[in-house]
Order: C-alpha cells, then structure tokens, then sequence
C-alpha cells in the first residue's frame, strides 16, 4: 500500500515535468508514424512477391510489428529513462543519496521517472494491433488472449530484468551508454520476424538479447500460432531472469564504492 | 590550392586524433550502419526462400539470393562511405550555442565538418574492414566475374558521397531558422530509405515508386553506385546515372548557398 502511493508520487511528479515540453509530445507522434509507415512499407513491397516470409503472412507480421511498438513505448516510458538515470547518477556519486532513502533501492533505481510522452508508441502499438486484428478478422478466442496475456507479461518481466543487469553493469564500468546502443540495435531486429534470420543470429536474439521472448512469443501467441510449450517456457524464463537480475543487482551494489571525491 | 591543402591536412589531422580517442564509441555508432541493410538483406532471404530461389521484377530483373546478399553487403560499405550526419550535429552547435565561435574563424565551418567527416570514415573503414571481409567470405555473394565494374564505381560512389553530404548540410542549415531539424530529417530518412533502394533494390519497388526513385537524388546517392558496381546496370543506364548524380549535385550546391547567406542573415545566437 504505501509501495503504491510512493510510486504515484514518484509519477505524478515526473508527468508535471513533462508537460511543461508538450513540443516533444508531436515530435514523438510524426517519429513513430514515420517509423511505421516505413516498415510497413518495407513489408508490403516484400509481400508484393512473396507470400509469406519464413511462415508468417502479411497480417502476422502486422501484429508483430504493434508489439514492436507496445515494447519499444513500454521500455522507454517505463525503464529507459530510470535506468539511465542511475547511469548518470553512478557516474556523479550522486546514488548514494538514492541508497540512503528508507525504501528499496531497486525499487528506487526502477520506477523513480516515467517519461510520458513515449506513451505515443504504446498507442500506436495499441492501436495497429486492434487494426490488424479487426482486419485478419483473427477471432481471437479466450483462450488466445489469455495465452497472450501471459506472455506479454512475461516479456515486460524479461526486458525489465534484462535492463536492471544491464543498469547494474555500470557499478564496474561505469559508461555503458555504448552497450546500450548495441542492445537497441538488437531490438531493431524485432520488428520482423526471429524466424526470417539465420539460426546464429535468431539464438542470439532468443538468449543473449531476448528479444524473442519479448516480441515474438508474444505476437505469435496473438497470431494463434505459438507452441504450447512456450506457455510453460516463457513464464519460466520470465521468473528465472526476474530472481537472476535482483540477485546481480544486489551483487553489484555490494561492490558500489561511489564515484565522487 | 596549397593553403587549401594545408588547411585540410592540419583539420584531417586534429580530426583523427580526436577519432582514435573515442574509438570505441566510434565503432558503437558505425555499427549502426550495418542493422539496416543486414536487416533488409533478412526479409529479401526470407523471400527468396519462401518462392523457392528468386524473385523476378516487373521488369524482368531477377534476383537470387547469392545476388541479394551481394546488393546489400556493397550497400552496407558505400553507405558507410558516403554517410554524413551533419543535420544532427549542426542543429545541436545552433542550440548549445556552439556554432558561434565557429562562424568567427576565418574559415567557412563547413571545411573542418567534411575534415571530421573524411576523418570518421578513415578511421571506422580501417576498423571495419576485416568484418567486411569476413562477412563476404562467410555470406559468399554472387559478386560479378570480372572485377572491371568497380573501376566506374570509383567516381560514382565519391559523387554520391559529395551529392549526400551537400544536401545534408543544406538540411541542416534549416536549424538557422528552426533550431531543430530532427522532424524534417526524419522524412528525409524516411524518404531515403525507399527511394536509396535501402529497403528494395530500385527495381523491385512497385510501377510509380520505381520511376520516382530513378530520377531522384537518393538513388544516386546510394543505389546508383552499388548497380554500377554489381555490374547489374544496363550499359545504357550508366551516363544518365551520372548526368542525374551531377545535375542533383549542382542542384544541392545552390541550394546551400541560398539557404546558407540567407540563414546567416537572420541567425542570432543562442544562449547567454
């Protein structure tokens, strides 16, 4: 309960300060659609010769491409700018002022700031997904959503414990904004298919970048074409990676000196 | 022409030494320029696959797999060579008041940007070279038998090059009067990543969008050159392709000029 209202707080500030730059709101509107359309366009000129591209039609891809961007708006609403934040604070010293508040650090380091305005690539995500799946006239049953319920949750969980490692990564290097651009450069690559790269590549984008788990089990379980199994595997990965990230984050705080004088 | 090249080789110099600094970082940032093509190179396989080994245009061009792994690698290296980035980093001197200080030398800020330019591709293609190569053995693309087409590539990648960074500083020039360009950048990318022949080889891009990718600016900024490379260009494409890439230049330079006096004119700076 008092989790919940300290979490409002924390928020409410953070919106008061983004409406002060609501120029950025439009900016963001004309980047996702110019985003969008791109792809969009990509695929359909792909389609204009093809069937399909490693099994999945036109629509699936669509679908995909809406949890593409409900991920993309969620971490950067949510996760990008908090975990920037801490990398900026361990970079000044200033964490320990963050250590030092009678409330737990991870909770501190990972919901401080939401940045409100990406919200628009949530909506767009929202938005192209309704559209396609009115347009696939895809029924989509209770037991599809649900599995896709799931399986988005389980994807949220992933990318949030794969950004704390990540975060924690800096107690030792310090600047890791250069790591970070890798990651989004992965990331790109979840706009299509995992299926349509070769096998090296797609085994990276499922273990080491999950980027699998977070777009395309989801959009596959969305699309009605997911493996049952993966009801059982994601929740598990989900879970593990959870506990993993926690536990090194708690490690490397162990091992947090401060960087100032 | 001898003060010409002192200046460019003192500014060269002070660029490469600021580059190896931030090699790293360097690197990160190139590597951008492999997501894109690899990306496309990709969906065209998945292609490919799906048709059972080709995909042939409207036109009758016909592309395997091998080919297309062909086009996007020479497209992955001469988008490299010819990349500029200026909108951004000129519109940000403009905000942080940076571009101040620059206009007072006596020299026009544009020669130490092309030096820093020259500098970045230097250092990066030297860094980047043994993943190239690497990637053409492991990815083996159906380059052309002969290695004679390279030869007119030669000018045609450094006129897309020149082309490519005009226009880009003519857009960037807009942040006189804006002070942000991201937005007008944006379609600018949008728009080159269809008609470059980044997100289709020019000839499989659908009836009207190919005729408007042929005559544009984009094409010769980046499709033209790797065609002419591949030696998959009908001979009688070739010198309109370099017309095209010569009167798109002429065409970028004076609207540099006129954006640039006028801009001048009316920018106050920014900051205290």
């Amino acid at each position: 309960m008092h989790t919940i209202q300290v979490l409002k707080a924390f928020y409410r500030s953070s919106i008061q300060t983004d409406i002060e730059y609501r120029v950025d709101f439009f900016t963001r509107i004309l980047a996702s659609l110019v985003g969008l359309l791109t792809t969009v366009g990509a695929l359909s000129i792909a389609f204009n010769y093809t069937g399909n591209l490693a099994g999945w039609t036109f629509p699936q891809t669509l679908v995909l491409l809406s949890i593409y961007y409900l991920m993309d708006g969620l971490i950067e609403m949510f996760i990008a700018p908090n975990m920037r934040a801490v990398m900026e604070q361990v970079r000044q010293g200033t964490l320990d002022f963050v250590l030092l508040k009678p409330i737990s650090a991870q909770f501190m380091a990972s919901f401080r700031t939401i940045n409100i305005w990406r919200i628009v690539n949530v909506m767009v995500g929202l938005g192209l997904s309704l559209y396609t799946i009115g347009r696939l006239s895809l029924t989509v049953g209770m037991s599809q959503a649900l599995a896709f319920g799931l399986t988005l949750l389980c994807g949220v969980a992933i990318v949030y414990s794969f950004w704390l490692c990540l975060v924690t990564l800096t107690f030792w290097f310090v600047k890791i904004d250069n790591i970070e651009q890798i990651v989004w450069q992965a990331f790109e690559a979840g706009r299509y298919p995992v299926e349509i790269y070769p096998v090296w590549l797609r085994g990276a984008l499922t273990y080491v970048i999950p980027v699998a788990f977070i777009i395309t089990v989801p959009a596959r379980a969305l699309a009605g074409r997911l493996p049952g199994t993966y009801l059982l595997i994601a929740p598990v990965v989900a879970l593990a990676s959870l506990l993993l990230s926690s536990a090194f984050w708690r490690f490397g705080l162990r091992h947090y000196t401060g960087a100032s004088a | 022409m001898i003060y010409w090249i002192s200046v460019y080789r003192a500014s060269l110099k002070a660029a490469i030494a600021q580059m190896l600094q931030y090699r790293f970082a360097i690197l990160i940032w190139a590597v951008w320029g492999f997501v894109g093509p690899l990306i496309s190179l990709a969906v065209w396989s998945a292609a490919t696959a799906s048709r059972g080994g080709g995909i042939t245009s409207g036109s009758g061009a016909t592309f395997g797999r091998a080919d297309f792994t062909a086009y996007y690698l020479v497209f992955m290296i001469f988008s490299h060579l010819t990349m500029s980035w200026d909108a951004f980093e000129f519109a940000f001197r403009v905000r942080d008041g940076n571009l101040s200080p620059r206009l007072l030398k006596p020299l026009h800020p544009i020669h130490s940007d092309v030096a820093f330019n020259i500098a970045f591709k230097l250092c990066t293609s030297a860094m980047l070279l043994p993943i190239w190569i690497l990637l053409f053995v492991w990815l083996k693309p159906a380059m052309p038998a002969s290695g004679w087409s390279l030869l007119p590539a030669i000018p045609a990648l450094l006129l897309a090059g020149v082309l490519r960074y005009v226009w880009q500083y003519a857009l960037a020039v807009i942040a006189f009067w804006t002070t942000r360009v991201e937005a007008i950048n944006q379609l600018f990318f949008a728009v080159d990543a269809f008609f470059s022949g980044r997100i289709a080889p020019i000839a499989l891009l659908p009836g009207w969008m190919g005729i408007a990718a042929y005559y544009s600016p984009f094409r010769a900024m980046a499709a033209f050159p790797v065609e002419l490379a591949l030696g998959r260009l009908p001979a009688e494409q070739v010198l309109p392709g370099f017309a095209l890439q010569i009167v798109w230049l002429a065409a970028g330079l004076v609207l540099l000029r006129a954006l640039w006096s006028a801009g001048i004119k009316q920018y106050s700076a920014v900051g205290a």
